[in-house]
């Protein structure tokens, strides 16, 4: 039995696991990273959805924004004010929390309104579909509709509408984000909350070209524009932006565009009534009233249309007696007086 | 052997994933998107190389000399394990930004068989240094091509069809099987054998 | 008072086989199936190969369990492992040398074999020596059955015998089908066989 072999052995193998021991424990010291405790605590607070709509990169990632004062304790629209509150408490912070945004789909071109140009046969996914010629549907800039958003959604609020257009729950919709970075097309936008008025068209063609593939579609006639009271619409590359400072979401360029292109999210909207001491000046029903929705002969009661006044306030601004007032829906009321 | 010889019988005629069957754990397990497939690409071409260094200098500095050339299967892996222990404490300390993009996938690497395998067969045909850092460089590019390949094919089919008996595992075989036999294609290329 | 019986420890031999059948319900072990599986007797060789490795390791590391602590645990077992698969690799090439010659890396390769680590960690580090080796019988098994069921089938198709013994006329062994012999057709058989595990439901789950 050759017992210098053992020994080799053992010397070789048991100094190159020694070596690689002391070369770990060493580079274990001087590599450490210091693990800041706060981070810990902050990310344990977080709800862990790693969905990115902080604009982190995931939990980990805000954590340690918020751990070394990059970042806000309220960006976590998920959590909402009960994660705030703990991240603002944990770091020492006041915090309120952060409204989430909804997400909105910026096209109303579904199965009827927008026909499709050709029929496809492959995978039923938008992402695969609109890499061919852009998708099956006539207007290039429009949702594909084969539901890819349906599937990516993490709180299942997006299911497919029959109309060929998916349906978003707002009251499910967290407002992460996911959906507006997977769509192709990008017809899926977040709006803040309180906005109720928005324009559903992504379409950069004009008149005819849109006309032709779309029946909802903008053609950049500019109506809207024109009839805005607040300015807060300019157009730009044929579709209509809207300055969202500005705009008061009166609901004129709704009823005014020859397509429907813009979507009122409200629930209902008031309806203007006039008041006893109305003189008859007819200022309402000829300088503001964009539709029509005031008659009366001058110096008698005015007396608004029901069916055709779309509450949009105008009347209010120009009565010089204070004789019409909103009432009805939701909040409108304090927007516009 | 010439150097691009050696390289491309490692990239495309004998590649590791398709033709030897090395490393498949991995790859099955790791190739479900391509976002992940290339952070365990970057993983592994970068431990490979360093591996294939220090392993031909141990075995050829200590190991052969003295007549132990049986303990190289146990060096070996102890060598790559220690290695890939070291490159995760190293980078997450200097490259964090290297860190975030393959750290997670480091501790996989140390059941890898193709880095392993690269190791032995750098003894076992006989290449100097020079020729094992263009094997190893040559392996792990294989690797990275077969593996982004095949996540590629692998997001696809998500959205595809599929019956139910040959949802997940089946049908990525069917792919794989299809990936090699278009990569049979390339025997005898520029007279390199299979 | 009453005791549930204990389930009896045959399960832990059992397992293995079919029902946890470690290469294609757990999907591990895959690179040796697919690479040594040619031929029904390299299959075989290779399974009595991983059985001496898995057996012994199993066993040896129920052994030390105790002392192991668990940060090291790894490196532990790889030392394990490694020496089981350094006397194989000996062995073979002194009483086995054309097996080797076919086996080539992967008897080495058996070190990082998914299988052996697996069950090591999942099963050696906690349960006693007899049940772990009744684990390492089990999976042997496993890995045996379905290596050498893929090693008959592309035996059988590529050359018409079996274990070398002729089964088919001679028209069919003058031009085989060489398919499932190449590398596509072993990536394209699993997945066949995979698929009829998933269609019959055999397996856990």
């Amino acid at each position: 039995m050759d017992w210098s072999i053992v020994l080799k052995s053992a010397l070789a193998l048991g100094g190159c696991g020694i070596g690689i021991a002391i070369l770990l424990l060493i580079a274990s010291i001087k590599l450490a990273v210091k693990v800041d405790e706060r981070e810990a605590a902050v990310r344990a607070a977080l709800p862990g959805a790693n969905c990115g709509a902080c604009g982190f990169p995931g939990c980990d990632g805000y954590a340690a924004a918020v751990a070394s004062g990059k970042a806000p304790p309220n960006a976590c629209t998920v959590g909402g004010p009960a994660v705030a509150g703990e991240v603002g408490r944990i770091m020492g912070l006041e915090s309120t929390a952060a409204e989430a945004p909804v997400a909105v789909l910026i096209c109303r071109g579904g199965l009827a309104e927008a026909p499709r140009r050709f029929h496809y046969e492959g995978t039923y996914n938008c992402r695969q579909a609109a890499l061919l010629l852009g998708g099956p549907k006539g207007c290039v800039y429009g949702c594909v509709g084969m539901g890819h958003c349906v599937g990516v959604c993490p709180v299942r609020a997006i299911t497919m509408g029959a109309d060929g257009l998916p349906d978003i729950d707002e009251a499910k919709c967290i407002g992460c984000g996911v959906c507006v970075r997977d769509c192709p097309k990008q017809v899926i936008r977040l709006l803040r909350r309180p906005k109720l008025v928005y324009l559903a068209c992504a379409s950069h063609d004009r008149g005819k070209a849109v006309k032709s593939v779309c029946q909802v579609g903008c053609i950049a006639c500019g109506v809207c524009v024109k009839n805005c009271p607040a300015g807060a619409l300019t157009l730009v590359d044929n579709l209509p932006v809207m300055d969202e400072a500005k705009c008061i979401d009166c609901g004129i360029c709704v009823h005014k565009c020859p397509t429907g292109s813009f979507v009122d999210r409200a629930k209902g909207r008031p309806q203007a009534i006039i008041h006893k001491n109305c003189t008859g000046c007819t200022l309402c029903a000829t300088k503001a009233c964009r539709f029509k929705a005031i008659e009366g002969e001058p110096k008698q009661q005015h007396r608004v249309i029901a069916e055709k006044c779309i509450g949009c306030g105008e009347c209010i601004k120009v009565c010089p007696v204070d004789a019409i007032s909103m009432v009805g829906a939701l909040g409108h009321a304090e927007r516009l007086t | 052997m010439n150097p691009t010889k050696i390289f491309l019988g490692a990239f495309l005629v004998n590649n590791i994933l398709l033709m030897r069957f090395i490393a498949l754990c991995s790859f099955f397990g790791v190739s479900t998107s391509i976002n992940t497939s290339v952070g365990m690409s970057a993983a592994v071409i970068f431990v490979t190389l360093l591996a294939a260094w220090v392993s031909w200098v141990l075995y050829h500095a200590l190991l052969a000399p003295l007549g132990l050339v049986f303990l190289r299967t146990a060096v070996f892996i102890l060598v790559i394990a220690g290695l890939v222990q070291f490159v995760e404490l190293f980078l997450k300390r200097y490259v964090r930004a290297l860190y975030s993009a393959m750290g997670i996938y480091l501790p996989l690497i140390t059941t890898n068989c193709a880095i392993l395998a690269v190791t032995f067969l750098n003894i076992d045909y006989g290449y100097n240094l020079l020729q094992s850092t263009i094997y190893a460089l040559g392996v792990a590019a294989g690797y990275a091509l077969a593996i982004i390949l095949f996540a590629a094919i692998r997001e696809r089919l998500e959205d595809s069809p599929i019956s139910q008996s040959f949802r997940g595992y089946p049908i990525a075989f069917v792919g794989a099987s299809l990936i090699s036999l278009a990569f049979l294609g390339f025997a005898s290329l520029f007279g390199i054998t299979l | 008072m009453s005791v549930p019986p204990r389930p009896s420890r045959l399960r832990y031999l059992t397992s293995g086989i079919v029902k946890e059948n470690p290469v294609l319900i757990l999907m591990i072990g895959l690179c040796p199936t697919l690479a040594t599986s040619t031929t029904t007797s390299d299959a075989l060789g290779m399974s009595a190969a991983v059985a001496f490795v898995l057996i012994g390791s199993n066993v040896v590391i129920s052994l030390v369990r105790r002392f192991v602590q668990p940060e090291i645990r790894i490196p532990i077992f790889i030392i394990i492992i490694s020496t089981f698969v350094t006397i194989i690799d000996y062995a073979l090439q002194a009483y086995q040398p054309s097996l080797y010659r076919v086996l080539g890396v992967f008897v080495p390769l058996i070190v990082v074999n998914c299988i052996i680590l697996g069950r090591a960690e999942a099963f050696a580090y906690g349960h006693g020596v007899f049940d772990s080796l009744l684990d390492g019988i089990g999976n042997s098994l496993g890995f045996a059955l379905m290596v050498v069921v893929m090693g008959v089938i592309r035996e059988f198709t590529a050359s018409g015998s079996i274990l070398g013994k002729a089964l088919t006329p001679a028209f069919y062994r003058q031009a085989p089908m060489l398919f499932l012999l190449m590398p596509p057709g072993a990536f394209f058989l699993i997945g066949i066989l995979k698929a009829l595990v998933n269609r019959f439901g055999i397996g856990k789950g």
